[in-house]
């Protein structure tokens, strides 16, 4: 009975959706998490009867055919690059993207890694690194006994150096932009690398061509909205309890069929 | 005698069907832009099997077979996502999607951008404009979609004036029984089934319409296929038992 197997590529579904929303839910309080979605499509169809197939030599044609569904199937858990809101943290080092584009880490191995998680920290050179250690590109290293650390909309960092009244820029923090954000593949530590899909990086500064500028002393938070969150877990919860009662429905129409012999 | 048999079972092999349909429309009652499936039954007059002219003529069997399985295109709830990719329609129109096996119709509105900035749908089709596939420059941002399916952004740095992109192309179908569903949430048009243009639907930018499968009714009809279906194994059972007393008793030779 086909139907049993249709349930449980429904139930499949469902408990992937579930995965889904559970760790959107579980990275609410991640900076710069931006959320994913379970994208669900139908499966190919089995046409017993075709649609506007002849119907008598008159050349009458079925208005409607015989179609058997073979159930659904995962096509991606796209991600939402909307902004997130932003915080005030009050740490000088720490910056948020308003608007587009990401922030580019250089990883150990000398690859780059894009984020949106701007919690900042200065290593023991003095260069504006992320929580893992690896330096935002380009690197810009703090002297030390400086003093004011300013980070502009554009991203120019600025101290003011002992001994002197004025401000010096020391860099700029760069931007990157993809195409299709929505593409970019999550590695963790809330890092993404570039994929086919996403297109390659384009490299700019903040707050022109459309890039986004940049808050200082504010982080975005996760883009995660906790009441649409739960109405899709209920919703999820329920699809799966739904297809598994077909399942139950279907395994009593077979039993009662098994029945007949005795 | 064996006709009772064999119009349980067309009846069983019927409702096995309708099984099946109702379980694809579970499955997919959290498939963005689903349409559900409906059974459609008919009387089968057997057409051999009597003979009318003597008295007491045999009777008309009637055996039930499926003759259709059609399309309830009612509109699904549609819910808000404020992505601004998500498109609901409002209204009988489709989304038109580029496949290599050609043209074809989509309800879910869930779109992406590809690597060369197309818009395309969750399986990476391009969705048609109409003037072919809306293409966005890497300095766009801030898309807007407008009521009639306009695509605007907002260019760099030009932050006063919105850039066209182009406009979704929405169509109808005066068949849409017609629609033949591919899988992966589209339909082909089927033979002689033209696409014409809608002017009436509306787009509406941050809103997807989920699947119109309304879980109530199918779960009704769940048990009430499944009840039928025990019904029937039961009068056929019924059916046996008769069989075999009858067998027992003819052929129960006195001693």
């Amino acid at each position: 009975m086909r139907a049993l197997y249709t349930a449980a590529t429904g139930m499949a579904a469902q408990e992937l959706n579930v995965q889904v929303i559970s760790n959107n839910i579980a990275n609410l309080r991640t900076t710069g998490y931006k959320k994913q979605r379970a994208a669900f499509q139908d499966l190919i169809y089995d046409h017993v009867r075709r649609v506007g197939a002849q119907a008598s030599d008159q050349g009458t044609i079925l208005p409607v055919g015989i179609d058997l569904g073979g159930g659904v199937k995962t096509v991606g858990t796209p991600r939402l690059m909307s902004q997130g809101t932003l915080s005030m943290t009050g740490n000088d080092l720490d910056i948020a993207i308003r608007g587009e584009g990401f922030f580019k880490i250089q990883m150990p191995d000398g690859t780059y890694q894009y984020t949106r998680d701007g919690t900042f920290q200065m290593d023991n050179q003095g260069r504006i690194v992320n929580a893992q250690g690896n330096p935002v590109q380009p690197t810009i290293t703090i002297p030390q006994n400086s003093s004011g650390i300013t980070i502009n909309a554009q991203g120019q960092v600025s101290v003011t150096l002992p001994g002197s009244t004025t401000p010096t820029v020391l860099g700029q923090i760069g931007l990157t932009r993809f195409i299709n954000k929505a593409g970019l593949q999550p590695v963790g530590d809330n890092n993404f690398t570039e994929t086919p899909a996403s297109g390659p990086p384009q490299d700019g500064v903040a707050n022109i061509d459309g890039y986004g500028d940049m808050q200082q002393s504010n982080l975005e938070q996760a883009n995660v909205e906790v009441v649409s969150e739960i109405s899709d877990l209920i919703a999820a919860q329920r699809a799966y309890e739904m297809n598994a009662k077909v399942i139950s429905a279907a395994d009593q129409m077979l039993q009662s069929a098994a029945a007949l012999f005795r | 005698m064996e006709n009772t048999l064999l119009i349980g079972l067309s009846r069983q092999m019927m409702l096995e069907r309708q099984m099946d349909v109702v379980a694809n429309n579970v499955a997919n009652v959290n498939t963005n832009g689903y349409k559900a499936d409906r059974s459609l039954f008919e009387e089968y007059l057997m057409p051999v099997a009597h003979e009318d002219n003597f008295v007491g003529g045999d009777r008309r069997l009637s055996f039930v077979q499926d003759r259709a399985t059609f399309h309830d295109f009612a509109g699904g709830p549609t819910e808000q996502t404020k992505n601004p990719l998500d498109v609901a329609i409002d209204g009988k129109a489709f989304l038109v999607v580029q496949t290599p096996a050609g043209e074809r119709y989509t309800r879910d509105g869930g779109l992406q951008i590809n690597a060369q900035g197309q818009l395309v749908t969750a399986s990476g089709s391009p969705v048609l404009g109409t003037n072919g596939p809306i293409t966005f420059q890497q300095t766009d941002h801030d898309i807007a979609i407008s009521d009639d399916g306009t695509v605007t952004v907002i260019e760099g740095t030009n932050n006063a004036a919105d850039s066209i992109r182009g406009k979704l192309r929405l169509v109808s179908f005066a068949q849409a029984q017609k629609l033949l569903k591919e899988g992966s949430n589209l339909y082909a048009a089927g033979e002689g089934n033209i696409a014409r243009p809608d002017t009436t639907a509306r787009v509406r930018q941050g809103f997807i319409e989920r699947s119109n499968v309304s879980a109530v009714s199918e779960m009704s009809r769940m048990v009430e296929v499944s009840r039928a279906y025990t019904q029937m194994a039961t009068l056929l059972q019924q059916q046996s038992e008769l069989q075999r007393s009858a067998i027992e008793k003819l052929a129960d030779v006195p001693a």
